[in-house]
């Protein structure tokens, strides 16, 4: 397929992963931060880290919007899934991830209508499908798929549909990496911009992180040869002694980004003042709502929902998986009472968090070997 | 309602997350602002095409949850 396959011979990966291993200079082990959960499926998916140089090692950031979801806020949807007469969609992979008492999807086999749909556009049809009934979207992700909540919005009010409802949980990622650029327990050398994010935001509200903590970062595709080369990016920076922003996937992110996208999310969400994030705990400004013009569509105003923060359960070391502290296999549940079929933390849930990601590829079997 | 696979195995959900996928352009709908596409398997989907303007049949998009969020021909 026209701009997959090249991406992905082998013969151009060996070449690559020779010259980042000559690039790494003599004596050093760098930490680079892969921001983006897609990037970690892509790593283990294709096996880009058995390419790596034992002087280059891959953390796994925060960038599954799935596994940054906190307990409380799945709480929440179930409350509004269980209102009498409400149709509550979502996507797929938030169906499973467990709050304090179950899943959206436990709450839809308890006789709540929860339905799963690939855009926010589909909730929007259910809704005016069903005109008599509530139809309220659980939005979640990233500055790539906010548009997609921004636009159905502004559908949904051009359209005059009167029951269509969002619960808004959209995050922004500049506030968490500079919550980990800030911690004391994490050292890292370099990072991998995320792509997809960077379609919509652009490349450059990412100069911060040189300019201002003097780390190299290279946004990066998806594809085993963008990381490779994305890799060896990062790796001739901190050879020369540079650290700025480089765009590795021109082909597609534009430097400025996308910029009706952002006029159209400026239009429909606010910044909230704090939001909390599974493992990360609360960070400001870190997450959008509806603004003051969208609040008749605002889930969280037309019911009133628990709102309870509830802590992880003990066992589960989602937190310093999100953090890149400790890998997937060394946590304590990993493979054993938390696998993706019946998971325990978020980061086992979509395919994009690390444990699945660990574990769908066979990298447990290959971890626990090693130990 | 788009029939693009969605699912929770062990490959990318691309309802989620940082994964957008290119398609190919069919149909374009310009007073509705919308596009039929395809992807290489032959799936069907219905774009939202508000944040890259006019698009023409044959172009490649980089899309994600229903809606296009760049050309990949253009650059």
């Amino acid at each position: 397929m026209k701009y997959v396959d090249e991406y992905r011979d082998a013969e151009l990966g060996q070449v690559l992963a020779g010259e980042i291993a000559a690039a790494v200079p003599a004596g050093e082990h760098l930490k680079l931060m892969e921001v983006c959960g897609g990037h970690t499926h892509s790593i283990y998916k294709y096996g880009v880290d058995d390419l790596l140089p034992d002087a280059v090692e891959l953390v796994h950031g925060p960038g599954c919007p799935v596994c940054v979801i906190p307990m409380g806020r799945v709480d929440d949807g179930i409350a509004i899934a269980h209102e009498p007469g409400v149709i509550f969609t979502c996507f797929g992979d938030m169906m499973r991830v467990p709050g304090s008492n179950g899943t959206l999807l436990e709450a839809k086999a308890q006789g709540a209508d929860v339905r799963m749909v690939y855009s926010p556009l589909d909730a929007l049809r259910i809704a005016k499908a069903n005109p008599e009934r509530d139809v309220v979207f659980f939005a979640i992700g990233f500055e790539t798929t906010a548009p997609s909540t921004a636009l159905t919005l502004l559908r949904a009010r051009a359209e005059r549909v009167p029951n269509f409802f969002v619960m808004c949980n959209h995050v922004t990622i500049l506030p968490p990496l500079r919550a980990l650029l800030e911690s004391p327990d994490l050292r890292l050398d370099g990072f991998i911009g995320p792509g997809h994010v960077c379609t919509v935001v652009g490349a450059r509200p990412f100069e911060f992180i040189p300019a201002e903590y003097g780390k190299p970062l290279v946004v990066s595709g998806f594809e085993p040869l963008d990381l490779l080369q994305s890799v060896h990016m990062i790796v001739r920076q901190l050879a020369d002694g540079r650290r700025e922003v480089e765009n590795q996937y021109a082909r597609v992110v534009p430097y400025e980004g996308n910029l009706r996208a952002l006029e159209v999310m400026a239009e429909v969400f606010e910044l909230r003042a704090h939001f909390e994030w599974r493992g990360l705990g609360f960070i400001s400004r870190s997450a959008l709502k509806l603004s003051e013009a969208f609040a008749e569509l605002d889930a969280e105003r037309r019911y009133s929902v628990p709102g309870v923060r509830v802590a992880d359960p003990k066992a589960c070391q989602c937190g310093e998986v999100l953090k890149g502290v400790i890998k997937p296999w060394e946590c304590k549940v990993f493979g054993s009472a938390c696998t993706p079929e019946r998971p325990i933390g978020t980061c086992m849930v979509s395919p994009e968090g690390a444990c699945a990601a660990y574990y769908n590829y066979g990298r447990f079997s290959r971890e626990q070997l090693a130990v | 309602m788009s029939d693009v696979a969605c699912g929770t195995g062990p490959d990318h959900c691309i309802t989620c997350g940082d994964v957008a996928v290119p398609l190919t352009v069919l149909q374009i709908d310009e007073l509705r602002g919308l596009a039929l596409c395809a992807t290489d398997a032959g799936a069907h989907e219905t774009v939202e095409l508000a944040l890259v303007g006019p698009v023409a049949a044959g172009e490649q998009l980089l899309v994600h949850a229903g809606v296009a969020l760049t050309r990949l021909e253009a650059r």
